[in-house]
């Protein structure tokens, strides 16, 4: 997912590898503890990204019949999905979401309190790992009214992915991946001329991910996007360091030649051009590596990962974010549970029990899916580091080549996403990124001028 | 006079008419190579411009990934890549979405041609009083475009009032607007007014009821404009985008229109063009077949002043 | 969705005018007005034949325009109730930036698919008009791109429009030392591509039609001008253009109809990028309406689309005049 977030309010982490991403399998004391009733419940819930591969598909059906197998009562349907800003309205509108479905960090306090998500207080305090979890990842699925909305997936920090193969044909090391943004343009420049190829590409997609990825950049050199909370915040669009990231990708964009021909791709069309060797760098969520094998077949070989580098200021950070899952608000107290019971099997018990852990890891091994993505405790430190050496024997990702980034997250500080209308003010953003890629003269003051304006007006009304 | 320019236009281009050139012009050099000339620059532009889309997705069906992205106009440097055609057939299930796109257009064909003939049947033979005001009302449908009813009509599928029950992921979402179609209901009412009345007159005296009329007689008479109705129809339906993407969310009732935008930027490049040449084929090879209907029907518009 | 079909629609507006008129001349059938009389003459069974109609058009067509009215003037996003604002969204999408970007778009667009696709199909069909032999070969080419699924043609000429050096287009036109251009990748070039493919998609249409109003060119015009010793271009000029008037002017109108509410194009090529420089006001209207992961907003979305309405209501009188005269004349 595309997800972002205001995750783990600024804290240091420490963090090894994690398998996060899909891992799911349970039982446990939740699952056998609930309801033997015999009626029969149906819930559907998301599932894989359109256009997945057959053996992604595959497994997760495995997951489905290994829950179904433990919950007789349950039966489930799996559903493809994708959270994207502009067709999430239209599903939302259109009740036709999954029973159990994900949104990204940024909007689903907001969705709280519009009364367009189920209250799973409750169920969620009856957890016997409640009280583990981080607390700045719980309140991203808390609500105004202080209601628990959602329950964390998984949670992500960006990172810089680099394709090895292109780094070795360039004349580069692959082990030694730029550390500074002089860096990052200097190695660009290399591979655009020695392989053709675009050294950087980044997103440049009117759906929100031009300025979601252009924030990180400002975040890296220590801006920040707005000022305050809520309906009060002041928007910083304009602010020196997006200047200079603007600045930036005019040089490689322009002057360098080194950012490639294509600069309106999405989340997934990056992807999609990183695993068929046709873009050097980019930069998204660290646990991309799951998409690329899912949808994109990327050959491990050329795969690398880094951290984002940060510039030389005190309030440099790196962007992180996080997925959470949620129930359709119209669910009635039995598919609540059942959905629950979803949620708990699927997202929550492979980070937090060992059997369902292994067990989960194990099924992803088989099917040739990914096992150990790094991703960011939604737990503490401790217990993500625990259920890392659970999974161990079983990581299948090239984890040498992501050490860049396993070492280097460690000493990085983490700053959440802007929190007041964080999408609307990366959509105020996607115009400003668009035009600095596809025109020269674009006068970038102006641009930001009327993209805070427009960012302010959309927090000012809370949209 | 539609069905009459029908017929004229039949006897027209089967007869020897002269045209904008006559035979004296023909004769004259200049004319004969210059209209020459211009008919074999046609010949070759159209031929470009029409099959070489086709002829160059249908080689890039079968060329690997690589070679598409790397050499796009040579022709299979490293050979053949038949796997696009049957992982298109079997991971991206083009089958499926072609049987749906098939399933929504006939739906949506079907209640076309009922409301637009027993709309047609009763204004223009049976006659009420209050045809006027139908048709007033019908004619002011045709000065609303289609963006008006965008919104509501969304909002009316996901929250229809009296029946309390969401149409979307529902194909009667599509096929039931499909019906709406005043250009239809008015083609046909103009075609049974001028089929000859005494007919009915002699049914009626016959003790024909209004129903027989309509299916023994009426319907018999109007296989021109049913065709024709039926490409318009057609056609509507395989162009639709923006309606379905709306109303089926549901992956597995999609049509291709709305399904091929959704997997393309997770899905290989050879594979997704081998699954879009799938998706010509039975449109091209049907036209081929009916070429006469469609460009009958694509040519009505020369018939008006007939 | 009913939408103006831009190849059918010339027939039916200049049927209006003679419907009426033929209506106007039929006799009329007298019955005497009690329920019985009326029922056993058959007024419940045309009522069974127009019930299909009035259900679907009641449901489909008239109450969502009813419906669009109101919604203009509230604001609601489906969960809480809507409340009555007045004008609020109108002037808030008049106020909106991306406004008048849009509908500068649209015009550029409306105006470019003009340039393109207005005089070609014609030249194209009068020098078809005279083929002799394998006419059909020639209608049938020029016919082939309209059956390409619509989806289908955009999404294999974004393939085609590929901004690099190896991109189909441009490793065309290097052959004759042209480009790379970037097509889509620029603010500048993304919109006449556009238009461009949209063209292609459509001009088939557009040479029917016009080969089928050639041959409804009275021929004894063309030998009348003969006789007076006129040259081709004379003929053409004097005598195919005049009598092709009518269906000229149906065509423009019912393109500028059509390229108003242009959705398809901007939304898949491009998602109205880059930098706004695509962005319709369909495309508009339907960002208002589904594009905020938060929810819609349908008032400012209903507002827009009934602005648009109200102007194209103006070219549908033009056209609605011109087919009046010109089917009478």
């Amino acid at each position: 997912m595309k997800s972002k977030g205001k995750a783990m309010k600024v804290i240091r982490l420490g963090m090894t590898v994690a398998a996060v991403s899909l891992l799911a399998v349970a039982t446990g004391s939740i699952s056998t503890a609930a309801t033997h009733s015999s009626q029969t419940v149906t819930i559907s819930v998301a599932s894989l990204i359109p256009g997945s591969t057959k053996a992604a598909t595959q497994q997760f059906n495995n997951q489905v019949a290994e829950f179904e197998k433990a919950n007789p009562s349950i039966k489930v349907k799996p559903v493809e999905y994708q959270w994207t800003g502009p067709t999430f309205a239209a599903k939302l509108a259109a009740g036709t979401l999954p029973t159990v479905f994900e949104v990204p960090f940024t909007d689903a306090r907001a969705l709280g309190d519009n009364g367009q998500l189920a209250d799973l207080t409750a169920e969620a305090k009856a957890l016997p790992y409640f009280s583990k979890y981080n607390k700045a990842v719980i309140a991203e699925g808390t609500d105004s009214k202080g209601q628990i909305v959602a329950l964390p997936k998984g949670a992500y920090a960006q990172a810089l992915h680099y394709n090895r193969k292109l780094f070795t044909q360039a004349g580069l090391d692959p082990n030694k991946p730029p550390t500074t943004w002089a860096q990052v343009e200097a190695d660009a420049k290399q591979i655009a001329q020695k392989t053709g190829q675009a050294g950087y590409a980044e997103m440049g997609k009117d759906d929100n991910t031009a300025g979601w990825i252009l924030t990180t950049l400002v975040y890296a050199l220590g801006g920040r996007m707005e000022t305050g909370t809520g309906t009060n915040a002041t928007a910083t669009l304009d602010n020196p360091q997006t200047v200079t990231a603007l600045n930036m990708l005019k040089k490689m964009r322009w002057t360098d030649n080194s950012m490639g021909s294509n600069f309106d791709y999405g989340w997934s069309d990056i992807n999609q051009a990183f695993a068929a060797g046709q873009v050097g760098m980019y930069v998204s969520g660290s646990d991309v590596y799951t998409n690329l094998v899912q949808a994109s077949n990327i050959n491990p070989s050329i795969y690398g990962l880094a951290p984002i580098p940060l510039a030389k200021n005190k309030n440099a950070g790196v962007l992180g974010g996080g997925t959470l899952a949620a129930v359709r608000p119209d669910a009635n107290a039995a598919t609540r549970a059942a959905a629950m019971k979803w949620i708990d099997f699927f997202y929550e018990q492979p980070l937090i029990n060992k059997a369902q852990a292994i067990r989960n890891a194990k099924t992803l091994v088989a099917s040739k899916q990914p096992v150990g993505v790094p991703a960011l405790p939604v737990f503490d430190k401790a217990q993500y580091d625990l259920a890392n050496t659970w999974i161990k024997p079983y990581i299948n990702v090239p984890l040498g080549q992501m050490k860049p980034f396993t070492t280097g997250i460690f000493s990085q500080t983490l700053v959440p996403e802007p929190e007041a209308s964080t999408q609307s003010i990366y959509h105020s953003l996607d115009a400003v990124v668009e035009a600095v890629l596809t025109d020269q003269n674009t006068d970038i003051a102006s641009m930001l001028k009327s993209a805070n304006s427009a960012a302010q007006s959309a927090i000012k009304q809370g949209t | 006079m539609i069905a009459f320019s029908f017929r004229r236009r039949i006897v027209r281009s089967g007869g020897e008419a002269q045209g904008l050139v006559s035979p004296a012009d023909w004769r004259r050099p200049r004319v004969k190579w210059g209209l020459g000339f211009a008919q074999t620059l046609l010949l070759v532009w159209l031929v470009v411009i029409g099959l070489g889309p086709i002829l160059w997705l249908a080689k890039s069906a079968i060329t690997p990934t690589q070679d598409t992205i790397t050499h796009p106009m040579a022709f299979f440097p490293h050979g053949f890549a038949w796997s696009n055609v049957t992982q298109a057939w079997t991971d991206v299930d083009v089958g499926r979405y072609f049987w749906n796109t098939i399933v929504i257009a006939i739906g949506s064909w079907l209640s076309q041609i009922l409301v637009a003939t027993t709309a047609g049947f009763a204004l223009s033979v049976l006659r009420p009083k209050y045809a006027k005001v139908i048709t007033g009302l019908l004619l002011t449908t045709l000065f609303v475009p289609a963006v008006v009813l965008l919104v509501p009509l969304y909002v009316e599928i996901v929250h229809p009032p009296l029946v309390h029950h969401s149409f979307i992921d529902s194909y009667w979402a599509i096929w039931l607007p499909a019906g709406a179609s005043a250009f239809n209901v008015v083609l046909i009412t103009r075609f049974f007014d001028n089929l000859p009345r005494e007919i009915f007159e002699a049914a009626r005296i016959d003790g024909c009821g209004p129903f027989r009329l309509f299916v023994s007689i009426v319907l018999p008479m109007s296989r021109p404009i049913l065709g024709v109705v039926s490409v318009f129809a057609l056609l509507a339906s395989w162009k639709d985008f923006l309606w379905p993407l709306l109303v089926l969310t549901d992956p597995n009732k999609q049509p291709l229109s709305v399904r091929l935008p959704t997997i393309q930027s997770q899905t290989e490049l050879g594979v997704f063009l081998a699954a879009m040449f799938i998706s010509c084929l039975v449109p091209i090879v049907g036209f081929l077949i009916f070429q006469r209907s469609f460009l009958r029907g694509g040519g009505l518009g020369g018939a008006i002043k007939g | 969705m009913s939408t103006i079909d831009p190849v059918a629609a010339p027939v039916e507006k200049a049927q209006h005018a003679q419907m009426s008129k033929a209506r106007a001349e039929a006799p009329r059938l007298r019955a005497r007005r009690t329920p019985v009389t009326w029922a056993r003459n058959g007024g419940l069974s045309t009522l069974l034949f127009l019930l299909p109609m009035l259900v679907i058009f009641g449901a489909f067509s008239w109450y969502p325009i009813v419906r669009t009215v109101i919604m203009s003037l509230q604001d609601t996003n489906l969960v809480q109730p809507a409340t009555w604002v007045g004008f609020a969204n109108f002037s808030q999408v008049i106020h909106d930036p991306q406004f008048p970007i849009a509908v500068k778009n649209t015009a550029e667009f409306a105006l470019l698919a003009l340039v393109f696709g207005y005089p070609i199909p014609l030249v194209a069909a009068v020098v078809m008009s005279e083929v002799r032999k394998r006419r059909g070969l020639y209608s049938a080419l020029a016919y082939v791109p309209v059956v390409i699924p619509p989806v289908v043609a955009v999404l294999l000429w974004k393939t085609f429009y590929d901004a690099s050096p190896t991109g189909v287009f441009n490793t065309i036109l290097g052959w004759v030392g042209l480009g790379p251009y970037p097509w889509l990748q620029s603010q500048q070039t993304a919109l006449p591509s556009l238009v461009l493919e949209s063209t292609w998609a459509n001009a088939g249409g557009t040479v029917i039609i016009y080969l089928a109003a050639l041959t409804g060119v009275n021929h004894e015009l063309y030998e009348a001008a003969a006789v007076d010793g006129a040259g081709l271009w004379h003929k053409v000029w004097h005598v195919t253009l005049p009598q092709l008037r009518g269906v000229l002017l149906v065509t423009m109108i019912l393109q500028i109809i059509g390229t108003a509410q242009v959705f398809l194009e901007p939304y898949l090529f491009t998602s109205g990028g880059p930098a706004n420089a695509t962005l319709t006001v369909l495309l508009l209207i339907y960002n208002y309406a589904f594009g905020n992961s938060l929810g819609g907003n349908y008032g400012d979305a209903t507002a827009l689309s009934l602005m648009l309405a109200g102007f194209l209501a103006v070219f549908s009188l033009v056209y609605l005049r011109a087919t009046r005269s010109w089917s009478s004349g």
